[in-house]
């Protein structure tokens, strides 16, 4: 197993946790994000951190993002008071479609042995709709600018 | 921050990401409710019939999640 593949698998394994955690039956590119901001791999996390944005900014991101688009329906969180659910008996499985998205980006892109975990983080940031890029956006991130920093690190690095 | 306000968006971004949200949403409340019902003694098949779907998807979707939560099922 290569050193990307091992670090897919932790990355899937840790969003399995974020999305059980978050109630949710798949894991979604959101999840993988914050399980990318939980993880020490340096470089990746440092563009993050950079952008301020480690996992609770991320996390607060994300919260923020879905009360803002339920205001659009003109539905408010705060009207519901229902107790919080027990979690599902499992952590989930299955990828959902935001997250497989990203995967195949990654695979339309580029060859397999060229892989790092920064190609992870760019396929997810580069998402031009949906949960994370609306996330971002209301958290103040340069969505392009956070992609170019992730960029650099790719290049730098040596191979 | 708070909900009082109610965005009349017409951006299509805007309508999308609030059906994508109020998906999620129902879903949490769904989680709650047939939750907060079993614990009450609701059977499955009142439970079904009040969200108006089947009793195996009722089932199918909440079982293994309040098994696991402990949470005393009625058998029928």
């Amino acid at each position: 197993m290569s050193t990307f593949d091992k670090y897919l698998q932790t990355i899937i394994e840790n969003g399995a946790a974020e999305a059980h955690a978050d109630r949710s039956a798949t894991i979604e590119a959101h999840h993988l994000l914050l399980a990318i901001a939980g993880e020490p791999e340096s470089a990746t996390r440092q563009a993050l951190t950079e952008a301020g944005l480690d996992r609770q900014a991320i996390r607060d991101a994300l919260d923020r993002e879905f009360e803002h688009s339920l205001g659009g329906a003109g539905v408010s969180l705060a009207s519901f008071d229902l107790p919080r659910p027990s979690p599902a008996a499992k952590r989930p499985t299955q990828l959902g479609a935001s997250a497989k998205l990203a995967l195949e980006r990654i695979a339309r892109s580029h060859r397999k042995k060229d892989l790092r975990p920064a190609h992870l983080l760019l396929a997810i940031l580069r998402a031009e709709v949906g949960i994370v890029p609306r996330a971002l956006a209301m958290a103040g991130v340069d969505r392009a600018g956070l992609q170019d920093r992730v960029l650099q690190t790719l290049t730098t690095e040596t191979t | 921050m708070s909900g009082a306000e109610i965005p009349s968006s017409q951006d299509p971004a805007d309508a999308l990401a609030a059906v994508a949200a109020l998906r999620r949403l129902a879903d949490q409340i769904e989680d709650a409710a047939v939750e907060q019902a079993m614990r009450a003694g609701w059977s499955w098949p009142q439970v079904a019939e009040a969200l108006g779907v089947t009793r195996q998807a009722v089932h199918k979707k909440h079982a293994k999640r309040l098994i696991a939560a402990g949470v005393t099922l009625r058998r029928r």
